[in-house]
């Protein structure tokens, strides 16, 4: 709310309308039980009809009758929650606070004529300026408002919904006649800031065939966030399911499940809240290659008595998207391993596309780490396989070694079409368990 | 009738009230004189009791200096001096076990149990939130609570065990309004799933009281499906019940269904509900206060300002809380270019009207 302009007869008063909160504040009120006699008076025989009566005059006091003229209910407890403090008062709000990207901009903006005077002809206008544009809110330069008497006002409420960030000016002007016949000009100006309420980090990982995508919310607001909805909206193509953690037993209680929503709650100045979501292609893929648009995330929070905010994310990027040629498994793997035994490993590859791949070659490709492997082809260290068909299989024993005793992995079995002179992924690691001869 | 002052505007003698006050009389020393002080909201004279009848040794029995220390407490915290409160206190940090009726067999010949009001052992929890110390409240309290708990498990009478669980439902209330002010919700909302499944059957209108505030703190962090189907559970129960209690939780169903209008920005409508509890009970002030802000969201910021000057004028007594001053204030100060002076007269009426501890730092002057 700004000074006034002693030269103006009018003024503009400001206030933000955001939404009302509920008082909260622990009363000072008491049962007289409480007060004027022992805590243990009611206990056994010592209670007397007197104390009794004490217990139920209290009890009948509670009603608050318009002819009470004490300030009784400022001290006397009546309904026991009142303790909690919570009237259903609601408060205006006391000051401007901050505001954040996604929410609705309201205020009440009031024009007073404090001259003795009445003002003529008003054309008043309101907008808001960013450093990218204007927005109009209020303009009455076709209908100018006929006059505001002497002491009087004109109010009217403004809303905006808040869509960039930085610094915002509300701007307030009245062109208008006072006592003089010259027009006189009234600009005001408030200025507040617009913050980012949230950061938005996701990770997304491909495990076989689904894609899964986590989303980690941070909240960079002075208070709690709560969170009414975060849903992703997948690009076409794709499909979404959000995955929850299973809810423990004890706390699946039907009477009360309906009536309490656990609420997801986003701690002030960093707490953080995570989603995760499993990503179907809903159809075959095609044959675009290249960088994968997952979809973006619509997000809904509300504050004290439901004031919403809106933000929704730029689309989420999966991985790259690369088809796959070939598909190499294991087919077979002996469930007893002898340590130094050789043991046949049977594996096939299968020829995705649509036209005869190969011929291949086949071997155990060095580790990256510094470890020896343990696992290793016995005999040849090579073995070549012929072309195959469009759309066909070829099945294939690798005959391997291993040189050490428990748990080890085969890895690293990688496949290379000596034509199109590609090394195709290697086939992921196979554990196995190698037990000694005796 | 021992009232020590003439001028006391209390209601009209009758039987009841004469019997209550020889009965407070009974129990302690000019007892229905503190008591008729602190309904006035005249805490400095209560100081100015107290004190008189420490020094001039007016109290023969320990009970009285305890009840007398009491209330000497509860005027100190509600003159917002913790610190004199605080130290009033000491004795219950020191341990409450020495004050019982067996320590003083002279006095109390075969009477048993501890002769320490209640509200010393909240008001000790209390007053560090009061200094800044709201751990220390929130573990004295859950400490509290527990000590009632062991109490609860104990074989005892019908009317002491009825005592104790109000003791308990008081503490937790409490507790619940801390978390409550830190927003804090999700504990709150697991301190309401107990109190509301202790609530009886045969006490409605708690329970709706208990389910209409369980819907304002889900309003709060923004779980209007949650308020909606917790005010339900309120039309239910108005629905069942008959008698005198409706009327009460009529009024109540109305400012909840205003409350729904009012998040949905229907404010036309909120100020409906409002003035038919208003139209029912003309000292309902949550019904006032809200419907004035509905106003002001309507752009009426005028009539707004008349509903809450009003109210101060017809039922001052009711309607003269700071929370109410806050808001009328915060009209003001929108409304007027020069408000201090409208906010002065406003102060004065104040001043001549309200009780000791009114907080007058809410006129913002």
């Amino acid at each position: 709310m700004s000074s006034t302009q002693s030269l103006h007869s009018l003024a503009f008063r400001v206030m933000r309308l955001c939404r009302p909160t509920f008082h909260v504040e622990t009363p000072l009120q008491f049962d007289p039980c409480d007060v004027v006699v022992g805590e243990d008076l009611f206990d056994g025989d010592s209670s007397s009809d007197a104390h009794r009566h004490l217990l139920r005059s209290q009890f009948a006091s509670g009603d608050s009758s318009s002819s009470d003229l004490t300030y009784r209910n400022r001290f006397v407890l009546s309904d026991d929650s009142d303790a909690m403090g919570l009237p259903g008062l609601l408060v205006l709000p006391q000051s401007f606070g901050a505001i954040y990207l996604g929410e609705t901009f309201c205020s009440y903006i009031s024009i007073n004529n404090s001259s003795n005077f009445d003002v003529r002809d008003i054309i008043i206008k309101s907008e808001i300026q960013t450093e990218r544009q204007r927005i109009m809110l209020v303009d009455t330069s076709k209908t100018p408002v006929e006059s505001i008497r002497a002491g009087g006002r004109y109010d009217f409420i403004v809303e905006h919904d808040v869509k960039e960030l930085g610094a915002h000016t509300l701007v307030c002007t009245a062109l208008y006649y006072d006592n003089d016949t010259e027009r006189k000009y009234l600009p005001q100006y408030f200025k507040f800031m617009v913050a980012n309420p949230l950061s938005v980090k996701t990770k997304v990982r491909v495990v076989q065939e689904t894609t899964f995508l986590e989303t980690c919310l941070e909240n960079n607001t002075k208070s709690n966030l709560f969170m009414d909805q975060v849903e992703f909206e997948p690009a076409p193509r794709w499909s979404a399911t959000i995955l929850k953690a299973d809810v423990h037993h004890s706390e699946k209680d039907g009477h009360t499940r309906e009536i309490f929503k656990p609420p997801i709650l986003i701690r002030a100045g960093g707490g953080i809240y995570n989603y995760l979501y499993s990503l179907k292609m809903s159809s075959a893929p095609t044959k675009v290659e290249g960088s994968n648009v997952l979809g973006k995330l619509q997000i809904t929070w509300r504050t004290n008595l439901g004031e919403p905010g809106r933000l929704q994310t730029q689309q989420i990027i999966g991985n790259p998207f690369t088809r796959k040629e070939i598909d190499l498994k294991a087919v077979k793997v002996p469930s007893v391993i002898i340590l130094e035994r050789p043991f046949l490993v049977h594996l096939s590859l299968t020829n995705l596309t649509g036209k005869k791949l190969g011929p291949f070659r086949v071997w155990l490709a060095l580790s990256d780490s510094k470890e020896e492997k343990t696992v290793v082809i016995s005999g040849l260290q090579r073995m070549d396989l012929p072309a195959v068909e469009a759309f066909e299989s070829l099945e294939f024993q690798l005959n391997l070694v291993c040189a050490k005793l428990g748990v080890q992995k085969i890895t690293g079995i990688t496949v290379y079409d000596t034509m199109e002179k590609n090394t195709h992924d290697p086939l992921p690691d196979l554990d196995i368990f190698v037990d000694s001869d005796l | 009738m021992s009232l020590s002052n003439p001028d006391a505007q209390t209601t009209n003698v009758d039987d009841q009230n004469l019997d209550s006050i020889k009965l407070y009389n009974d129990l302690c020393y000019d007892l229905s004189s503190l008591q008729e002080l602190a309904c006035r909201g005249a805490w400095r004279s209560i100081l100015d009791k107290v004190s008189q009848a420490r020094s001039r040794s007016l109290l023969s029995k320990p009970h009285e200096h305890l009840i007398y220390l009491s209330y000497n407490a509860i005027a100190l915290t509600k003159l917002r001096r913790f610190n004199e409160a605080v130290a009033e206190l000491d004795l219950v940090e020191k341990g409450l076990d020495i004050y019982r009726y067996e320590t003083y067999p002279h006095h109390y010949p075969n009477r048993h149990g501890s002769m320490a009001p209640f509200v010393l052992r909240w008001l000790h929890a209390e007053l560090p939130s009061r200094l800044g110390k709201r751990q220390e409240t929130l573990d004295r309290f859950y400490v509290l609570l527990q000590f009632i708990k062991e109490k609860l498990s104990n074989n005892l009478g019908d009317e002491s065990r009825k005592v104790w669980k109000k003791r308990e439902a008081l503490v937790i209330n409490s507790i619940i309004s801390h978390h409550l002010s830190h927003r804090e919700f999700g504990v709150c909302l697991e301190l309401m799933k107990e109190l509301i499944s202790r609530e009886s059957t045969d006490r409605p209108v708690a329970r709706a009281i208990l389910m209409s505030k369980l819907g304002y703190i889900q309003m709060q962090f923004g779980d209007l499906e949650g308020a909606r189907g917790s005010f339900g559970v309120i039309e239910g129960i108005v629905n069942e019940e008959k008698g005198e209690s409706i009327e009460m939780m009529k009024n109540l169903v109305n400012r909840n269904k205003a409350l729904m209008f009012m998040v949905e920005k229907d404010y036309a409508s909120a100020v409906r509900e409002y003035q038919e509890c208003i139209d029912r009970d003309g000292s309902d002030v949550v019904a006032i206060n809200n419907k004035a802000l509905c106003l002001m969201y309507m752009r009426d910021l005028s009539d707004s300002i008349k509903v809450m000057e009003n109210a101060l004028e017809r039922i001052p007594t009711i309607a003269l809380k700071e929370t109410f001053v806050v808001n009328l204030c915060s009209m003001y100060e929108l409304a007027y270019v020069n408000h201090s002076d409208i906010k002065k007269t406003l102060s004065s009426w104040i001043a001549r009207v309200a009780p000791d501890d009114f907080d007058t730092s809410c006129t913002r002057i």
